[in-house]
């Protein structure tokens, strides 16, 4: 065993797909434990806020302030406001209108203003332009009024009679600093359609998937076992039967049915664990026909036929005798099943028919909303693609250990 | 055999290529200077082009907006504008006469309506469209033969007897000013026609196909297969006389790609491939403010639109918890968090409840001001209040006896599912939010998105006990509007409806409000109405039968302005609608179009 273990880990591919199954696993234990609470908290009010790291404006207005005089901040904030294509826009403008621009730099940000603020009228419309170009000069517009509108913004809260009374005052160089501020949230991975924190649901859904992997790989694994174990030791009868009933299934296709069951099943008893039955319940052919063609080739040797004549019963050759030479593949094959199983529920669930889905959110029904709220189309790469990467990297991670151990213990393999 | 395999793959090879060839032959080539293209209207091959059938699912031609009828290939009598509640004649001259007890009401037909074989859109017209929809059971009969009596018509005069009730007083008045706006218009000569066809047969008759129907409108049908639908301008329109536009529409071309799906059409706006889009789209204002498209709604800025209509959560009263406990229908009510609804499901295109708090109107200025706010100010919610919630349910005595985190009722756990069709994803996360509300009041309500089939077929079902919280709105803006809307909320004419498309879908029933309900269309003085209407309001707001959980547009309209111009918005004084350039008045931006450069 030890003998054993010590070859597996000298397989490169085993321990780097190991390495990152490891790490995966590792993360969904510790980070609940940083940043605890409920996955499916909505939190944000909107859809798709960026990732980033967010402040809040209330109590950095109440924060102690540091005064720094920055030599690029007044540039900065006028980029901000006034872009090098905002400008260009406002040339043309000008042309639309027909204003002499004559000689006019547009880097002069002083000169455009003026020009601008001389000439602009919201109400004009241009020969040939649309309500939408008129809407950006609108808020063009908007934008270069409060360029120069004061240097400092006055706080001001209601008093009991309703009037505004000044609370404070913020000038250019105030700045607070961003551990001082009594709410701060980082959000690495922005929040999703419905405003929950991605990379907290994320964490919690790969778990889930893994979980609803384990107990599909689990069961189909079982099932398989224990039928190609029967079929290919008993023979006879029994294997007509079994290999009946698998064949019928093998020409089925696995996906088809997957569907089926889940539609019929009904949204309401869709719970994380019916959803792993029903993926095990239907991708347990290919292992029992394996198993199956492995436990012929075995139950005429020698020891088997031994045990036989020393009156042992099925279930103890079975067990002592066959299983412990097929021990090997058994987990390969367990191992491919369960992320199988993972990119089932993750095709179900895109398609609708996972898990309902209040409950828990798996990698499937993350993926189900960002593409019902059109993320893919919207830029908001951050509702899915951290999804796609983790299914990726457990997939990768299982199939890379299942490589590993078939070069460890396939005899036509190994160097 | 090995030549007869070669022989037969050449002669497959070659049909392919013919085959394909045919299909680019079919393709119609549409200038795209005179092509005003849409999204969102047409879903699936169009059926027929029968004016007086049903299901054509042709909503290009045919389709009765929430807004106004769609009078591209049809028209109406009147178009409706929602802006300001005018009613300005198309077929027929503006300004319709009632008689004193609003029995009877008069108008004529212009002088200039035509048809498009030439012939004169007459009186006889009109009663013909009546007659024949009361015979078959189309929608105009089924719409209104409840609330209009009779049509008589002496050569262009038209007169409409109203349906009286036992004291001799009209039925509803409303309803009959809905006829005007809301139904189009078939030749008598062409109806004849397709009776005559049919053998009479109603049920032949309404699945005729209609492929040589009489119009009176500017467009006619040019193309249509699976993958689009086009119509063409009739450039001998009668509309073109001074006493109607003047001018033909700008737009050679209408056409309307079949899209899959909303994606797939919104895709298409942004490519410029489409001019109109009516599709719902979140954080629209992306797509100028930071993709820079040319891309612009009615509003600039938020809710962008006009919203004309609330979906709505319905309380299903066929089970007893939700019938039997107004308190739980209001608790639940208030825990729910709309803020997060209209900034999520709505992406903030709908005024919030802060702004237009709930009532049975829609937030237009109009309906707002049929009811006395302050009145009812006492019954309102602004959602979120779970101390208030948790408060009512205690005081109901709906409490959580064997503390496992559920109320009971009865001894049973108060659990209920909160339902609306699958892919509807602005509807599903409204219901996601219900859900979450339950959780914190002590309710269990768990989330069921069944396929649009299903759903379609229980929730119209009166005695249905399976959906205990549903979605659906209720009618957006006609001459006909609060009252109808009111009448869905609360009217019991509907319960026990089999198949019932037409209002109240939780089977709600109180006689008080019923009695309002009657009152209403009959009564003309602004003071009374408002005074009725409030009472109506107050009734709503403390038995909750339902709860609006966001305001909506009826159509959203989004234009792309790479090809065509100066379509509607709502400061540009012209009071069109912005109902996509097709519904009721809004079809007047179709004779201002521009070209973009």
């Amino acid at each position: 065993m030890k003998n054993t273990l010590r070859q597996v880990f000298h397989s490169s591919k085993f321990v780097v797909g190991f390495v990152i199954f490891v790490a995966i696993l590792l993360t969904m234990i510790v980070y609940p434990l940083i940043n605890p609470g409920n996955p499916l908290e909505m939190i944000g009010v909107g859809t798709f806020a960026k990732p980033g790291t967010y402040v809040s404006l209330y109590d950095a207005t109440k924060t102690p302030t540091e005064t720094l005089r920055l030599s690029d901040a007044g540039d900065k904030r006028l980029a901000k406001l006034l872009s090098d294509e905002d400008r260009v826009a406002m040339v043309e403008w000008f042309t639309a209108m027909g204003i002499d621009v004559e000689g006019l730099d547009i880097s002069d940000t002083d000169a455009l203003l003026e020009l601008w603020r001389a000439n602009y009228d919201p109400s004009a419309k241009p020969k040939g332009m649309t309500q939408a170009r008129r809407n950006y000069y609108k808020r063009l517009n908007n934008s270069i009024a409060s360029i120069n509108a004061s240097e400092t913004l006055i706080i001001a809260e209601k008093n009991d009679a309703g009037e505004l009374e000044e609370q404070g005052q913020i000038t250019t160089t105030d700045y607070v600093n961003v551990r001082q501020v009594a709410n701060v949230k980082a959000l690495p991975l922005g929040t999703d359609n419905f405003g929950r924190d991605v990379l907290k649901e994320l964490v919690s859904a790969a778990g889930t998937s893994i979980i609803i992997g384990l107990i599909a790989g689990a069961v189909a694994t079982l099932v398989g076992l224990t039928l190609g174990l029967l079929s290919g030791y008993v023979g006879g009868l029994v294997d007509d039967i079994i290999m009946f009933v698998t064949n019928i299934f093998t020409v089925i296709p696995g996906f088809v049915l997957l569907i089926l069951i889940s539609y019929s099943i009904g949204q309401e008893q869709r719970g994380a664990t019916v959803v792993a039955l029903v993926i095990g319940l239907t991708s347990w052919t290919w292992t029992t026909r394996s198993v199956r063609s492995q436990v012929i080739s075995l139950r005429n040797r020698d020891h088997v036929n031994l045990s036989k004549l020393s009156g042992h019963s099925l279930v103890r050759i079975i067990i002592t005798d066959i299983l412990p030479y097929i021990a090997s593949y058994v987990v390969m094959a367990f191992i491919l099943q369960v992320s199988s199983g993972i990119l089932a529920e993750a095709q179900l669930s895109l398609l609708g028919l996972g898990p309902r889905t209040t409950e828990v959110p798996t990698l499937g029904l993350m993926m189900n909303w960002a593409m019902l709220y059109s993320a893919h189309t919207n830029g908001s790469w951050w509702a899915y693609f951290p999804v796609i990467l983790t299914i990726t990297l457990i997939s990768f991670s299982l199939n890379l250990m299942n490589t590993g151990l078939d070069q460890v213990f396939n005899p036509t393999l190994r160097d | 055999m090995k030549n007869l395999t070669k022989i037969l793959a050449l002669l497959i090879a070659a049909l392919m290529i013919c085959g394909s060839f045919a299909a680019f032959a079919e393709d119609v080539d549409l200038p795209r200077e005179e092509t005003l293209y849409f999204a969102g209207q047409q879903w699936g091959t169009v059926n027929s082009w029968n004016i007086i059938g049903t299901n054509q699912n042709n909503s290009m031609a045919i389709a009765g907006g929430a807004s106004g009828y769609r009078t591209l290939m049809f028209e109406t009598l009147y178009m409706y504008n929602f802006m300001n509640g005018e009613m300005i004649g198309l077929l027929a001259n503006d300004g319709y006469e009632w008689n004193e007890d609003m029995t009877a009401l008069t108008l004529s037909i212009k002088d200039a309506a035509k048809w498009s074989d030439g012939t004169d859109v007459t009186g006889a017209d009109v009663v013909r469209t009546f007659d024949i929809g009361v015979e078959i059971g189309n929608a105009t009969g089924t719409g209104f033969q409840a609330y209009v009596d009779k049509i008589e018509a002496d050569g262009k005069n038209v007169t409409i007897y109203a349906k009286v009730n036992d004291e001799g007083k009209p039925v509803n008045p409303l309803k009959v000013l809905d006829f005007l706006t809301g139904t189009p218009i078939a030749q008598a000569a062409w109806i004849d026609t397709v009776v005559e066809r049919n053998g009479g047969d109603a049920v032949s008759i309404l699945n005729d196909a209609g492929e040589d129907v009489v119009w009176s409108g500017p467009y006619t049908k040019y193309y249509s297969d699976d993958q689009k639908v086009v119509l063409i301008r009739d450039d001998n329109y009668w509309g073109q006389d001074e006493s109607m536009w003047g001018a033909l529409p700008v737009p050679k071309y209408i056409a309307h790609t079949i899209y899959a799906d909303n994606p797939a059409g919104e895709n298409a706006l942004k490519a410029g491939e489409v001019d109109v889009c009516q599709q719902f789209i979140g954080n629209i204002q992306n797509l100028w403010l930071e993709d820079g498209l040319p891309i612009s709604t009615y509003y600039e800025e938020a809710p962008y639109g006009v919203c004309l209509t609330m979906p709505t959560a319905w309380y299903n009263f066929n089970l007893p918890v939700l019938a039997e406990n107004p308190a739980l229908r209001k608790a639940i009510a208030m825990a729910v968090d709309y803020d997060t609804i209209i900034a999520n499901a709505m992406t903030n295109q709908s005024p919030s409840f802060a702004e237009v708090p709930r009532s049975l109107m829609n937030p237009t200025e109009g309906e707002q001001a049929l009811y006395n706010h302050d009145e009812v100010a006492d019954l309102q919610w602004a959602g979120s209040d779970i101390d208030g919630a948790n408060a009512l349910l205690d005081e109901a005595g709906l409490v959580d006896t064997d503390n496992d985190g559920i109320r009971e009722y009865n001894g049973e756990k108060i659990s209920l599912n909160a339902v609306c069709p699958n892919g509807w994803t602005d509807w599903q996360a409204s219901m996601e939010v219900v859900a979450a509300a339950g959780k914190n009041i002590g309710i269990e309500i768990t989330t069921l998105y069944p396929e649009w089939s299903i759903y379609q077929t229980v929730f119209t079902n009166p005695s249905q006990t399976e959906y205990a919280i549903y979605m659906w709105s209720p009618e957006a803006a006609s001459p006909s509007n609060p009252w109808t809307r009111a009448n869905q909320f609360m009217g019991s004419e509907f319960v026990g409806v089999e198949n019932n498309w037409s209002g109240n879908w939780g089977q709600y029933v109180n006689e008080e409000a019923d009695a309002l309900l009657k009152q209403i269309p009959l009564t003309t003085d602004t003071e009374e109405l408002k005074a009725l209407y409030t009472e109506l309001t107050k009734i709503y707001l403390t038995e909750v039968p339902s709860f609006s959980l966001m305001y909506r547009p009826s159509l959203f309209h989004a234009v792309n302005e790479s090809v065509w111009t100066n379509f509607p918005a709502g400061d540009d004084g012209r009071n069109i609608p912005p109902a996509d350039c097709t519904d009721g008045y809004g079809i007047a931006a179709l004779y201002e179009l521009e070209l973009v450069g």
